[in-house]
Formats: C-alpha cells, structure tokens, sequence
C-alpha cells in the first residue's frame, strides 16, 4: 500500500452529497445536508462542532451504522452498504464493553465474529493490550478497570479487527482532562505505528489541534463543513507555539458563532 | 468467623429451648427436636410407612417433569413477547395480571381435569414454574444494552451473532434468576399438588405420618425434605453467582 | 400503537378466547364434565353466589387478621434486623431460609395443634405473607444512603428524629412492596389452609367441589377468587404509587 504513491493521494473515504434526516415527535429534523468531503489514505481528519451538530451521524455514514437519505459513501471507491468490519473500525464515547468479557475476551471480540480461532485472538489481544499498558489486566472484567483503561481496551477491540480505516467517536469525551491529554499522546504513537486513516469527533478545539492533519469545522442543524484548516505540524506539537495559537484563534472565530447558534436552538 | 458462631448460637440456642418446652407437652403434638433421629431412622427402615425411597423418586420424577415443562414454555413464550414488541404490549400485563393470582386457586382444577395422579402435580408444578421463567426472559430482553448491539453490528454481528454473542450474555444473570426461582416454585408446585392430595410421593408420605399422628416421622421427614429444597436451591444460587461472576 | 389500541387488542383476545371456548364446548371438541361453556359458568356463577358469596367473605376476613399480623410482625423485624448490623448478618440467614422452605410443609403441623378453624388458616396466611416483608424492609433499611443519616444528624436530629424523619420515609417504598407481595401471599395461605385443612372458606368450597366433579361451579368460584385477588393488588398498587409518590 505505501509502495504505490497514488494510494497516498487517493481519497480512502469519499462522502458525495450525503445528507440524513430524522423524525422527530415536534418534526423532522436534518441532521446532516449536502456534505461532500475527501478523506486522504493515512491523514488523521477530525471533524470539529459544537454538540448535535451532525458529526456522529457522518460518522455513522462513514461506518455503515446509519444509511444516508441522500448521496453517497464510498469507502476505497466502493459504494458503502452497511458494517465493513474488514476496512472500517470504530471507537464510541460510551466505550460500550462487553461486561461478561474479561479485556482480553473483548479485544478479540471482532476477530471471533470473523471465526478466528482461540489462540489467534489471543496472541492479537495480548500484543495490543501489552503496549496500551494493560498488562496484568487481561484478565480484569470491564467493572474492574478505570475509564481510561476501559477506553484504551475498546481501542484495542477495535484496532484488533486490523482495518485500514478506524473512526472515532469522541473517544475521550467522557475522561477527565488528565486522561484525556495523555490518552492522545498515546493515540499519536498509535497512528505512527499502524499507518491507519483515521477520522476523528470531537468538540474539544485543544484536541483537535494537538491530533489532526486537518480539521473540518462543521455548523450545527442542519450539518454542514462549513471550513477545512490543514494543520502542517510535527508531532509532538507545542501547544503554545503562536502557529498553534493562531490556528486556535482562526477555528474559535469560526466555531463561536455555531456554538452559539447551537445554544439557542437547544431545547 | 463470629458471626457464624453467633449463628450456630442462635440455633442451638433455639433447639435447646424447643427441647426444654416440649419436653412437658404433649408429644403428639409437640416433638421434641431430639426424638426426630430416631423418627428418621425408622422412616428409613420400612416399619409402619411405605417405603421411603420410591416416594422419594417419584417426586423427583415429578419435579423433573413439571421443571423441564416450565423451562421449555417459559422461554418460548418470554421471547415470543419479548422479540415481538406489539405482542408483548399486549399480552405482558395480561401475564403480569394471571401472576398477581396466588397460584394455588387453579389446583382445584388440575386436580379435575388431571385426577388425583402424577399428572395433576406435574401440572402445577409446570404452572408454578412457568411465571417466573417467562417473565425474567421479558426483563432480561429490556436489559440488553442498545450501545452493545451498536457496537457489535458496526463490528460485523448479523442477527444470529448478535443474539448469542451480545442479548443472551447480557440477559444471563436476570434469565438464570428467573429459572432458579422457577426450579424453587416447580418444587413448591409438586409437594403442594402431593400434599393436598394424592396416593404417592414424598408429600403422600407427609400426609400419611400426620394423618396417624405420627408427629415426630412427620416432623423427620419436613426437616428432610426442607433441607434437601434448600440444599438445591443453594446449589442453584451457586451456578446463579458463577454465571454472574462478570457483574457487581 | 396507541395505549387505547393495545387495550382493544387486550379485549378482543380476551373475547376470542371466551367465544372460541364456547363454540368449542358447543361443537363438542371438549368434554362439557372437565371444561364447562362459559355461558355454564355463568349460570353457575349466578346460581352458587348464594354460597360462594359469604364464603368468599370468610376467606377474605382470615386473609385480613392473618395479614395484618404479618405486616405488624415483618415490619417490626424487619427494621430491627435491618438497623443493626450483628443481628442482620446473623439472622438473615435464617430469614432467607425460612423464606425458601416451602411453608406447605408445616401447614400440618399447625393443623394439629391450632385444629380445623380459622386460628390455623390466620396463621398460614401470616407464615407466607411475613417473611417477604421482613427481608424487603430489612433490604430497605440496608440500602438507605447513609449520607441522608450523616446530613440529618449534623442538622442536630435526635437518634428519635432520625428514625421518625429519615429512616422511615426512606424505607416505606421497599415496605409498600414488601407489603404488596405479602398480600397475595397472605391470600394464598388462607386458601391452602382451607383446602389442606377443610376449613370452612372458597379454598374448602373450591377443593368440594373439584371433588364432587361440579367443574362449572369450580370455574366460577375460582373466577371469584381471581377477580377478588386482582382487585385488591390493584388496589395496594394504587395506594403504593400514591404513598411512594417522591420515587
């Protein structure tokens, strides 16, 4: 894959016209409408917004959970019809394990439902799970483990299914700020060693800035990007630096107005 | 460590005062605890009462029936109403409404239509057993997680898997509750059809030391059965705890 | 789908059942001797009320007293084992035993010495309503948020205050369900005493007439049983949600 230079400048993800409506008992509401966007092979894309403003079902879109009413997803030029759990995994907010798995009968999860045998899954989810600083809690069930370690095993599940594509949900959403900022450093290190293209949520403007390659801002009901920043610098960046406080202050200007659409329409 | 000693205490304690107060009173009516070996051991040894082991299988041959019978019905129709919602709307409270009944009003009519044998027994014990059966389906299906679903259909799961690998681990502890309660009412369901009525079984047996006076075989023979229903019924709090060992 | 479209569909199968049990008692599919038309069981109904009526209001009077006993007593016990710890972990054993062993099996044995009248159907009802309520208000009072205790006595309340102010309204919603359960169960164990005891009551009436082979007026006096059964859970169910309204 990385020895053919067009796959580094082909679109893995393709979103043409996608738009999604949902009935609601006061209407319908458009949640997402005519968004049409190019997610580069490997580029870590993050889609930034204020809350309900339609980044989770584009992400939904892109992970087959939710059919469009309009347009189209095409994953590797290919039109998407549902779930494509050899190209596409995902991580949510709510880290959704599992409780009668241990961490190590979760990671391997995925690969069971492929029918990989027993050992296979094991050897896969102990060498995920070993790096993520989870040894010695293979064995632990979901309750028994912090919200951060049970984060990273969802992570791991889904990083276990070895797909090119991982998207995720607001994965760090419900972490305290320590958490937070430490599990993306760990991210960081994990889309150095895997390669993968990844599309990320968040509402967080620090989050989106210290991970992404570029960050789509988007407005809220009906969804739409509303700009695009490419965000051209090393890792690990320096959150002070003034290129990084201009970009913050270029993505507050374009955010601030939405935010405060978004609070207004709020029930 | 105490709080078995002052457990131990308090039944000791307990039998050593029934012992004392009996001991005056009248022994067809009042048996103290020490006569009840005695009693036992000539249970046990074919003397005035039928024999204790065939009554014995019976019962269990009851139980075993109107069990499997109570099992087999209680989640066929617990996830025929779960599964299908409109149906479940409609016919839970019509199930919740039968089950604030006390059971024991249909007996009468078992014993009509089924007679004074194994079947009328069977067929209340199957009755018994059946409510709590089905109605832990219809909680444990409300339990099942959304997100979990969520997560293992964009994971892959179609149908089949998502049922065996999310809805029927997640509902587990609730289901395996509602069939140890069951097993506790089938028991319950039998030794009361025998009790009330009938030519054989261990409740025959009960009914024909009391019917004698025979107060302390009677009295035997319920500390027997008793510990034996409470002895299955630890067992199955056992599996219960194993099968729910991943919660709480 | 609608609550008054699910309540339709309740009628309508309630209705198929009765109109099909008619027609298939009418068509001769089942025995009229084992399961009588339900227009039978009408005019049984009508025609045995004269006897099932007062007896149905015997069972009822000794479920009453037997129950009342059982509430005063699991409630008692209950928040006695359920305040202090040593006696919770030393008695709730028992209490669950006690709860597990089927009560059938010392009806016998309070038939003998208590005889055939209501003394021993009172007792069997408060033996099978007692020991749900007292492991409910014990649960009740273990479960109660001990910060609620904690804010209470900081405010200056006497150990009396706590009980009356605190612990009390805390426990009553588990109390109310305990109580609830206790009542089917009291009703249960009058009717067992009654059939197992032949005591004078719709239990002896209903086991008579099984034994007399008088199915239409089985099934009406088991009907009335029902209905009366219902009524009062629905009645407690009402009061529990009136009472237990702050849940």
């Amino acid at each position: 894959m990385i020895g053919d230079p067009r796959s580094l400048v082909t679109a893995q993800i393709e979103l043409r016209d996608v738009g999604k409506r949902y009935e609601t008992v006061s209407g319908p509401v458009l949640a997402v409408e005519q968004v049409s966007l190019k997610v580069r092979r490997q580029e870590f894309l993050t889609l930034l917004g204020p809350s309900g403003c339609g980044k989770s079902t584009l992400l939904g879109m892109i992970g087959g959970l939710v059919a469009p009413d309009a347009g189209q997803v095409l994953i590797d030029g290919e039109p998407s019809t549902g779930p494509n759990p050899r190209k596409v995994a995902m991580v949510f907010q709510d880290p959704g394990l599992f409780p009668w798995r241990t961490a190590l009968d979760n990671v391997g999860f995925g690969l069971e439902l492929q029918g990989v045998g027993g050992a296979r899954r094991r050897e896969v989810a102990l060498g995920l799970l070993e790096p993520m600083g989870l040894r010695g809690f293979e064995r632990k069930y979901p309750r028994e483990l912090s919200g951060g370690m049970r984060q990273r095993v969802a992570i791991a599940r889904a990083l276990a299914l070895d797909t090119p594509i991982l998207l995720m949900d607001e994965p760090f959403g419900a972490l305290d700020e320590q958490t937070r900022l430490l599990m993306g450093e760990w991210l960081v290190g994990i889309r150095r060693r895997t390669q993968k293209t990844i599309v990320f949520v968040t509402h967080s403007l620090q989050e989106a800035i210290a991970l992404s390659d570029r960050i789509a801002v988007m407005t809220s009901r009906p969804g739409r990007i509303k700009d695009l920043f490419e965000v051209p610098l090393p890792y690990p960046r320096d959150l002070n630096s003034p290129e990084v406080t201009d970009l913050r202050a270029k993505l507050w200007d374009q955010i601030r107005e939405e935010s405060l659409r978004a609070m207004e329409g709020a029930p | 460590m105490k709080v078995l000693a002052l457990r131990a205490a308090v039944l000791l304690g307990l039998l050593g005062v029934w012992e004392v107060v009996a001991a005056p009173l009248n022994p067809i009516l009042y048996v103290a605890p020490s006569a009840i070996p005695g009693a036992l051991l000539r249970v046990f040894r074919v003397g005035e009462l039928p024999p204790l082991p065939e009554h014995v299988w019976l019962t269990l041959r009851e139980i075993a029936a109107a069990y499997a019978l109570a099992v087999s019905a209680g989640l066929w129709l617990g996830f025929v109403l779960g599964l299908q919602k409109t149906l479940g709307r409609i016919y839970e409270p019509i199930l919740a409404a039968l089950y604030a009944i006390p059971s024991v009003v249909w007996y009468p009519s078992l014993m009509l239509f089924f007679g004074l044998g194994p079947a009328s027994k069977i067929a209340f014990g199957l009755l018994l057993g059946f409510f709590p059966v089905a109605l832990s389906v219809l909680a444990g299906i409300r339990q099942v997680d959304r997100h979990l679903i969520t997560v293992a259909v964009s994971m892959g799961a179609g149908p089949g898997a998502i049922f065996l690998k999310v809805a029927l681990p997640a509902m587990s502890a609730t289901l395996v509750g509602g069939l140890r309660a069951g097993l506790a009412l089938s028991v319950v369901g039998v030794l009361v059809g025998e009790i009330l009525g009938s030519r054989a079984g261990i409740g025959y047996l009960i009914n024909y030391a009391y019917g004698l006076f025979m107060t302390a075989e009677y009295a035997g023979l319920v500390v027997l059965v008793g510990a034996a229903v409470l002895a299955l019924d630890g067992a199955a709090g056992l599996l219960e705890a194993r099968v729910r060992r991943w919660a709480s | 789908m609608g609550k008054l479209k699910i309540v339709g569909c309740q009628a309508l199968s309630l209705a198929a059942l009765v109109v099909g049990w008619e027609a298939a008692v009418r068509l001769g599919l089942v025995d009229p001797l084992f399961v009588p038309a339900p227009t039978a069981v009408v005019r049984a109904l009508a025609a045995t009320a004269g006897e099932a009526l007062p007896r149905l209001l015997d069972t009822l009077v000794k479920t009453v007293i037997g129950y009342g006993l059982a509430v005063g007593l699991g409630v008692t016990a209950g928040l006695v084992i359920g305040s202090m710890r040593t006696v919770h972990q030393v008695c709730i054993p028992y209490v669950v035993a006690l709860y597990g062993v089927p009560k059938i099996l010392i009806l016998p044995w309070i038939a003998l010495i208590f005889g055939i009248g209501l003394t021993t159907a009172v007792l069997s009802a408060t033996l099978f309503a007692v020991f749900p309520i007292v492991l409910l208000v014990a649960g009740g009072v273990r479960d109660l948020d001990p910060a609620l205790l904690t804010v209470a006595t900081s405010m200056g309340a006497s150990p009396w205050q706590v009980y009356r102010k605190v612990l009390l309204p805390a426990v009553l919603p588990s109390a109310l369900a305990g109580m609830r359960i206790g009542m089917v169960f009291a009703l249960l164990g009058t009717l067992l005493a009654e059939m197992f005891a032949g005591i004078r009551g719709m239990g002896f009436l209903m086991q008579k007439q099984a034994m007399a082979f008088n199915a239409a007026e089985l099934f009406a006096a088991t009907a009335l049983v029902s209905v009366l059964s219902i009524a009062v859970v629905v009645s407690l169910e009402h009061l529990n949600q009136r009472l237990g309204k702050w849940r």
